[in-house]
This record gives structure tokens, C-alpha cells and sequence, in this order.
């Protein structure tokens, strides 16, 4: 009976129909807001070309970027729905003979994919119309940032292995909402699981990726509760196509796995969850993160400038340059002279990820880079042998300043 | 009314908690089910005049679960 109810819920195909709307919807404004920089109109851009904008960079770049970094919660809340419909089939096809069995068709990834985009859309749009109001307050320091992920990543490496069957202990990584809430739940939704992917949804607020961050300072800028909040609406609509399109087509490929479907699920948790603590760790400065664990055993003279190396050979004694790039920072690996004050030149030219949301967690530096430019950082002396890490601000593109 | 706990062993997520829950709304005689995924459990108040023990294994069963008298 309540696989009857769980069918009820959205079709599939349609919904992957209105994310290809969306998408069209996206090249049209994307073909207008072209045409009206053309126009000159981007010189001074009013509210709808602001908003415009906004959406087209959530589908351009905003998604695929969002989408490495909240992926992980998006996993996490997928592979509850896939366990929970792998856990009906298995049950379906012990019945005993003679009876017939109905085979459930499946309720599909497309449901908690949705609820986890509308939770997302509207935890942003609030933080937005929040931002617009109150202004810089509700920014969140990398380090913050870095405990949130650690956190999460915790959560999820909790939650594979409660999949894998490891320990009873971890059962307890997978949140029981309560009673009042569930009872809500179960007259509205009849039994689907709708409160884990629309939490989770909610819980990306946290872990902004860096186009979201710059989209954030842009509602910052906006002063304006209205405005602030239809700036985050349009960008994270912008961003949910890529999102579930890409989530989607993973699911349902993940689906035809079947036997061996649980275990691959929790191991794709396991592995995002590593990936998000490591990214907690880059984002701290920590010696333990994997990149600067490795860069310190092998260290590769190809991505290291010191002072004497001919790339640095028009560079001023006591300063650095670092090229902060698409692809990340070049050099990887910097070295300087111990017990003397340094200045880093960060130089961007045309970029526009993530890497020029730049973090030295241990000055405790933040700056959100201008796309292209150079900014000059002052270190202070630092004792010999101390290794700086560097970071981009989701702790995927990192690197580290030796002083010797 | 009466209070019983049952051990249910095979509940694998908190969705396995609401679905037994969701007994309250089709077993003629339930007050109250409390069922948790943490603790493999599920308390059940309801009129020992109305339903027996076996009609709650035998519904929890139909859910897809065994239910163990604690």
C-alpha cells in the first residue's frame, strides 16, 4: 500500500523535463543578457540585468562549482532515499511463494534530488534577503567554514559506515527527526523520506563554494532585503539544473548496479566524506590534509619556486609571487627566507574560481581576489623551517610558503 | 491501554522508524507507536481489548519487519 503512495510522488521524466527547461530557459536569458551588454547596458546594470546575471552564473559556473562542494550532502541525502528503495525491493522479493509478487516500480532519485534543490533555493534566498539586511554580520571566517566541513565530512564518513554495517555505534550518525515532526511528515509526504534531503538541502547555506561567496558579497552590496534575496534566489535557481542533471543521470546509472548497489553508495559517501574533511583540513592549514601531507614527503621541484629559480628572476628581494590561476595556485610550493618580513604578490589574470578566494589560515588572511590584478600580502618573519599553507577558501586548490 | 516495546531488529534507517510508526494511522486499537532506528526498537500503547500482541507482529511482518517481544 505504501508503495502505491510513494509512486504518487513526482514523475521521474517529467522532473528531468523541467530541469531541461530550465536549462533552455537559462540559454535564453543568457542569449538577452548578452544582447543587452551589447546594448551598453551592463555599464550600469539595473535590477533584472543584475538578477539576469546572477542566474546565468549559477548555470555557468555556480552549479559545477556548488556542485563539487555540496555534492557530498546531496550524496548523502540521495543515497538515504536509494537505500530505503533497495531495502522495499530486497523485502518485495523474499515473500514466500505462491503469492504473486508485485514487483514496486521504483520511486526514483528524482524526488529527493527536488526537495534537496527547493530547500537549497529557499535556505539561499533567505540568507540572501538576511545578507541584503543586516550586511557583513552573517559572514562566516574560514575557520568556521573549516570546522563546518570537518563536521559534515565526520557526518558522512559516520554515515558510510553505519551503510557499511560496521558498528551499532554508528546508527547514531543518522539523524532522527522528532516525533511531531515525522508524524507532519508521514500525513503529508505518506511514508517518503522528505525530511533528510530537504535538511540537507538547507545545511549547503554552510558550506558556500566560491561563486556563491562572491554572489553572497554581491547581496552584501545590494543593501536591500528584496534585492539581496531575489540575487541569491536567481543565482541558486541558476545553479540547480547542473545539479540535477548531473545527480540524476549519476543515480540512475548507480541503479542498474542493484547487488552490489548499497555498498557502492556508502562507498561514494565514504569517499565525498573524506574528500570534505581533507577539504576542512586544507581550509584549517592543517600539516595532516593529504596535499601538504604528500607535498611534504615528495616534494616536486617542478611546482616549487624559491628566490634563486628563474621564474623568480625579476622578482624583488623579500617578495614572492604567487600566480593565482583557474586551475590553482603556480607555484605550489614557495620558498622564502627565514626571520625576515616577505611581501606575496597574488596575481590573478582572468580568474575567476575559486583559487582567488585566497586563505592563509594561519594569519588568519581572507581576501576574496579581484579577477585580475595583483594584491600584495605582507608576511610576517617567520622562524626557519616554518611551512605556511595557502588555500582557496573550499580547501580544494592549496599550497604552502617554506622558510629556510 | 497497555505499553509493549519490541526489538526490530532489521530496521536499517530512520524511514524504517516513520514507516512502522505509520501503523498508527491504519491498526485499529493504537494509541501511540514510538519506534527508534538507533535502538532497533518500537513501543507500542494501545487497548489490549481491541488488539493482541500477534495482530502487531503479525502488521509490523506486512510493514517488512519482525518485531520481538522485548
Amino acid at each position: 500500500m505504501s508503495h502505491k503512495k510513494q509512486n504518487q510522488v513526482i514523475d521521474p521524466v517529467v522532473l528531468l523535463t523541467l530541469g531541461i527547461l530550465l536549462v533552455t530557459i537559462a540559454i535564453a536569458l543568457g542569449i538577452v543578457q548578452s544582447r543587452s551588454n551589447a546594448a551598453g547596458a551592463s555599464s550600469n546594470p539595473g535590477t533584472m540585468s543584475q538578477i539576469m546575471m546572477a542566474f546565468v552564473t549559477g548555470l555557468t559556473t555556480g552549479g559545477l562549482s556548488c556542485l563539487a562542494v555540496q555534492g557530498g550532502l546531496l550524496a548523502s541525502s540521495l543515497a538515504h532515499q536509494i537505500e530505503q528503495d533497495y531495502i522495499e525491493q530486497a523485502a518485495q522479493r523474499k515473500k514466500p511463494r505462491g503469492k504473486k509478487i508485485e514487483s514496486p516500480p521504483r520511486p526514483g532519485a528524482a524526488f529527493p534530488i527536488l526537495l534537496f534543490l527547493i530547500a537549497k533555493v529557499v535556505a539561499y534566498t533567505l540568507l540572501g534577503a538576511l545578507l541584503g539586511l543586516l550586511g557583513s554580520y552573517l559572514t562566516l571566517s574560514p575557520l568556521t567554514r573549516a570546522i563546518l566541513m570537518i563536521l559534515i565530512g565526520v557526518f558522512m564518513l559516520g554515515n558510510a559506515l553505519r551503510m557499511f554495517n560496521v558498528h551499532p555505534i554508528f546508527r547514531y550518525f543518522s539523524i532522527e527527526p522528532p516525533k511531531f515532526i515525522t508524524r507532519y511528515i508521514r500525513r503529508t509526504a505518506k511514508g517518503t523520506d522528505t525530511f533528510t534531503p530537504l535538511f540537507l538541502g538547507a545545511l549547503t547555506v554552510f558550506i558556500p563554494c566560491g561563486v556563491t561567496q562572491a554572489m553572497m558579497a554581491a547581496a552584501l552590496g545590494t543593501g536591500s532585503l528584496a534585492m539581496g534575496a531575489a540575487l541569491m534566489f536567481a543565482f541558486t535557481l541558476g545553479t540547480s539544473p547542473v545539479f540535477f542533471i548531473v545527480a540524476y543521470l549519476t543515480t540512475e546509472l548507480g541503479s542498474r548496479l542493484e547487488k552490489f548497489f548499497m555498498r557502492f553508495v556508502a562507498a561514494v559517501v565514504l569517499i565525498l566524506g573524506l574528500v570534505t574533511v581533507n577539504s576542512g583540513l586544507n581550509l584549517m592549514g592543517s600539516p595532516l590534509a593529504f596535499a601538504n601531507l604528500t607535498r611534504g614527503l615528495f616534494p616536486s621541484a617542478s611546482s616549487s619556486t624559491s628566490a634563486n629559480s628563474p621564474r623568480a628572476a625579476n622578482v624583488p628581494a623579500g617578495e614572492l609571487v604567487l600566480y593565482v590561476e583557474n586551475g590553482g595556485y603556480f607555484p605550489q610550493t614557495l620558498k622564502a627566507v627565514a626571520n625576515q618580513e616577505v611581501t606575496l604578490n597574488l596575481v590573478t589574470d582572468q580568474t575567476y574560481s575559486c583559487a582567488r578566494d585566497f586563505v592563509i589560515p594561519a594569519l588568519s588572511y581572507y581576501e576574496l581576489l579581484p579577477d585580475t590584478g595583483t594584491i600584495r600580502v605582507s608576511i610576517p618573519a617567520q622562524d626557519k623551517g616554518t611551512q605556511l599553507f595557502f588555500t582557496c577558501s573550499m580547501g580544494m586548490y592549496t599550497g604552502m610558503i617554506i622558510f629556510e | 491501554m497497555i505499553k509493549k516495546t519490541f526489538k526490530v531488529p532489521d530496521m536499517s534507517c530512520t524511514n524504517c522508524a516513520m514507516k512502522l510508526e505509520s501503523l498508527e494511522d491504519t491498526l485499529e486499537g493504537v494509541r501511540e507507536i514510538n519506534a527508534s532506528y538507533h535502538k532497533l526498537q518500537m513501543t507500542v500503547e494501545y487497548d489490549e481489548t481491541r488488539l493482541t500482541e500477534e495482530q502487531i507482529i503479525a502488521a509490523v511482518k506486512k510493514k517488512g519487519y519482525q518485531a520481538i517481544p522485548a
